[in-house]
């Protein structure tokens, strides 16, 4: 920091104390971070619209991103004086830009939120400077004595302008991930096959009438529940016990085996499409729940053998030798010992081989060429043909096949946590 | 009859470590014996073989006069303690103890009435009414400890073992279980293997010490005999606080001679001739006052090096021509302290005292 002591400036004269040269106020030390991701942000909105091929937009944004930057550049630096006029009149400049540049007749809610990525920046910093309590350091005037008072208002001060600051970027962050489900929503709950348009201003169930009462629907999710169940049955019958042999015993080939494992992961699905239709063709399994359960199974396998391994690994063996001292064999200590402890890792695979085989598109498409073979994400992928799409109904069962895996996750939700967390937890 | 006998057990792993090298030990009936070592002795191991988590390599273990090399863990009659505890998280108190015996098969069965009558049995010796339907993380140390015994006791063990039970413990709450342990172990009299580094448990705890170093028994005798009279310099060395002073030289005509140290041997030791280890017990050097004893052929001409004040006892490490010899002097009333013996200072001590000791190793 250059806010050290300068003679001239007044002060007493000697070596400027801890509390001086650590004093910065908390507002300038926010807008120090948050200037720069302003002008990021409407360096973003700059690419949009450009996108959008809108001249008018992009001057307005551009201008923004300069003011926003030249008013970082300009901040106070506790010594000089005139910086603290200097960005004033720059933090004026932008508010004004920003209130008097959009039209405001018929301004869109989006073109709101990008204009007050200018003006809650410029509203911030200017209200920040004029105000007393920081203009003394601004000056470069502050003594040892204001500069103590200072921190002290900081350790009050510095985390609400943290937690202000975090919350406007997690509530970015949440609307970006909500955004597409209240779309979704819209389409499902709006009358006709139409995309776009106001949000929420129509509501009819008719979607839902029109996929719930289809046969085709019920069918679809008979198919899929087989499917998912059938692999997450199988998934755990063969994960269980092979990640417990590769965690507690020793044999030839272990070490390759798990890499081989690992291995399979880095290939996508699509390699193997042509060999696994090839396969299932010569042994009459297509069109089969059976076909793609055997599939399925394959494919979630190695994920959830090394989750498994990772949780037992995680179990100590001196319970599963007091167990053997107990009179167990082998076989007891798994079942009485190993298994109960490890059921929240049990019940993570299964939600990650339902959750596979529920959400797969690309083999159930490929393998299944009859209607009513068809599980729920080809069935939906169905809906919208190359013409006369079905956007409306396409919505409605979108949410109703995604309701299982909420309900899922809802019911599973402490065993995740735990699950995840497995390493720390000892017994 | 539940004799425990090791007949030159061996345990070496697949990477050719030597672990254990051929135990010869027995263990009789109501016996409590410490296995007693440093770490990496082979004590634990001599322990997981006899409880069967390992294989045996050579040699073999017997129990009650019947070889048990090939037995399974369970069906040895042998109740265990763990370092860690080793509770089944996921069970109350009482399922932990119940455990084994709904476990037993053939002659071991036992029926659900007399399961409880046990379990209550266990918790009404080990204090543990209060928490039978807790389950483990609820409980403390201390309590886990409980359980653990209980666990182990509850099926009427032949033979019980312990594996550093209370090394997990602070110290107060290890020198209560300490005298609890004993006091369990006159109150059933059931044969107990009980491995510990610690010389203090050792010494306090043990009808009879085995020390072992590097997969070899050393020696084994009762505490005190193996504290007076070690059968080497490694048990003289590994018993005792602060460790007996060894110095390495050679002995002739009735004169030790390392480096440039040379004293005269007590009578006992007189006759001693040829390379050898003189030991001595800090205790049992003595601190000659300026002007006392006039020049016996014993004494040493010693240089202060450093005093540490233990408050009952006083240790000086004392330099002797290139020899470092330690001598403990205890506190008594009649001497003031901390007059004598400052850093740098001149003294004289005795080694030829008649608990001193000349070793061949």
């Amino acid at each position: 920091m250059s806010g050290v002591a300068h003679d001239s400036s007044g002060r007493a004269a000697g070596k400027p104390t801890l509390a001086e040269r650590w004093y910065l106020p908390a507002e300038i030390s926010a807008l120090r971070v948050w200037l720069p991701f302003a002008a990021l942000v409407n360096v973003l909105i700059l690419g949009g619209e450009a996108l959008r091929g809108n001249v008018w937009g992009m001057s307005g944004t551009l201008s923004a991103a300069v003011l926003l930057n030249s008013l970082w550049i300009a901040l106070p630096d506790g010594a000089r004086g005139w910086r603290r006029t200097a960005s004033q009149i720059i933090a004026t400049v932008a508010l004004m830009h920003g209130v008097l540049f959009p039209s405001w007749r018929d301004i869109s809610l989006y073109d709101l939120w990008a204009v007050s990525w200018l003006i809650i920046p410029a509203g911030f910093s200017l209200y920040w400077l004029s105000t007393g309590l920081s203009s003394a350091w601004c000056a470069g005037a502050s003594d040892a004595r204001a500069a103590e008072l200072g921190l002290a208002r900081n350790r009050r001060l510095a985390p609400k302008l943290e937690a202000f600051g975090l919350h406007v970027f997690l509530l970015h962050a949440v609307a970006l991930v909500v955004a597409p489900v209240v779309w979704i929503v819209d389409v499902s709950i709006s009358p006709g096959n139409i995309l776009g348009g106001a949000i929420f201003d129509a509501f009819s169930l008719e979607h839902f009438y029109a996929v719930l009462g289809g046969e085709a629907f019920w069918l679809w999710t008979r198919n899929s529940l087989v499917v998912a169940l059938g692999t997450t049955l199988v998934g755990l019958l063969l994960a269980i016990p092979a990640g417990y042999a590769f965690s507690r015993y020793q044999f030839a080939g272990r070490k390759g085996a798990m890499f081989v494992f690992m291995l399979i992961q880095m290939f996508p699905g699509i390699i193997i499409l042509v060999p696994y239709f090839m396969v299932m063709k010569t042994l009459g399994l297509l069109n089969t729940s059976i076909g793609l359960i055997v599939a399925y199974s394959v494919t979630a396998l190695p994920l959830c053998v090394w989750m498994l391994k990772g949780f037992f690994d995680a179990v100590p063996r001196a319970l599963e030798e007091a167990a053997l001292l107990d009179g167990c064999n082998r076989v007891e200590v798994f079942f009485f010992v190993v298994l109960p402890l490890s059921l929240p890792a049990v019940a993570i695979t299964a939600l990650f081989s339902f959750l596979t085989a529920w959400n797969e598109f690309l083999l159930a498409l490929v393998f299944n060429t009859s209607n009513d073979a068809y599980t729920l994400p080809v069935g939906l992928a169905s809906m919208i043909p190359a013409t006369n799409q079905l956007w409306g109904d396409f919505a409605a069962a979108s949410i109703v096949v995604s309701i299982p895996v909420v309900v899922l996750f809802v019911l599973f939700q402490r065993s995740l946590i735990q699950g995840m967390s497995a390493g720390s937890v000892k017994g | 009859m539940s004799d425990v006998e090791f007949i030159g057990t061996t345990k070496i792993y697949d990477d050719g470590t030597v672990a254990l090298d051929s135990l010869d030990l027995t263990v009789r009936e109501g016996e409590f014996l410490v296995l007693l070592g440093p770490s990496g002795c082979g004590k634990s191991t001599a322990l997981r073989l006899l409880a069967g988590l390992e294989d045996i390599s050579r040699g073999e273990i017997r129990i009650g006069g019947s070889r048990v090399n090939d037995l399974p863990p369970g069906a040895r009659g042998l109740g265990m303690v763990f370092q860690s505890y080793a509770l089944y998280p996921h069970m109350t108190v009482r399922a932990n103890l119940a455990f084994g015996l709904r476990r037993g098969r053939g002659d071991a069965r036992v029926d659900a009435r007399e399961i409880s009558v046990r379990v209550e049995e266990a918790a009404e010796m080990l204090d543990l009414h209060k928490w039978l339907d807790k389950k483990p993380r609820e409980l403390s140390g201390g309590q886990q400890q409980r359980v653990a015994i209980g666990r182990a006791l509850v099926r009427r063990p032949k033979v019980l073992l312990m594996d550093e039970p209370l090394s997990n413990l602070d110290a107060k709450l290890r020198n209560r279980m300490r005298f609890e342990l004993r006091r369990l172990h006159e109150a059933h009299g059931t044969t107990t293997l009980y491995v510990t580094h610690d010389q203090v448990e050792a010494m306090t705890l043990a009808d009879r010490v085995a020390i072992l170093s590097e997969g070899k028994l050393q020696q084994s005798s009762k505490p005190l005999e193996a504290y007076h009279r070690p059968a080497n310099s490694f048990v003289a060395s590994f018993l005792g606080t602060p460790a007996m002073n060894l110095i390495e030289g050679a002995a002739k005509g009735g004169v030790f001679t390392a480096g440039k140290l040379s004293f005269a041997l007590p009578e006992h030791l007189a006759g001693r001739d040829g390379p050898g280890i003189f030991g001595v017990r800090p205790e049992d050097v003595q601190i000659l006052d300026n002007g006392e004893g006039g020049g016996s052929p014993g004494d040493v001409h010693c240089r202060v090096g450093g005093v540490e004040h233990l408050g009952s006892d006083t240790v000086y490490h004392l330099e002797a021509g290139g020899n470092w010899i330690r001598a403990l002097r205890r506190r008594s009333a009649d001497r003031a302290q901390g007059t004598d013996g400052e850093p740098g200072e001149e003294i004289r001590v005795n080694l030829a005292v008649p608990a001193a000791l000349i070793f061949e190793d």
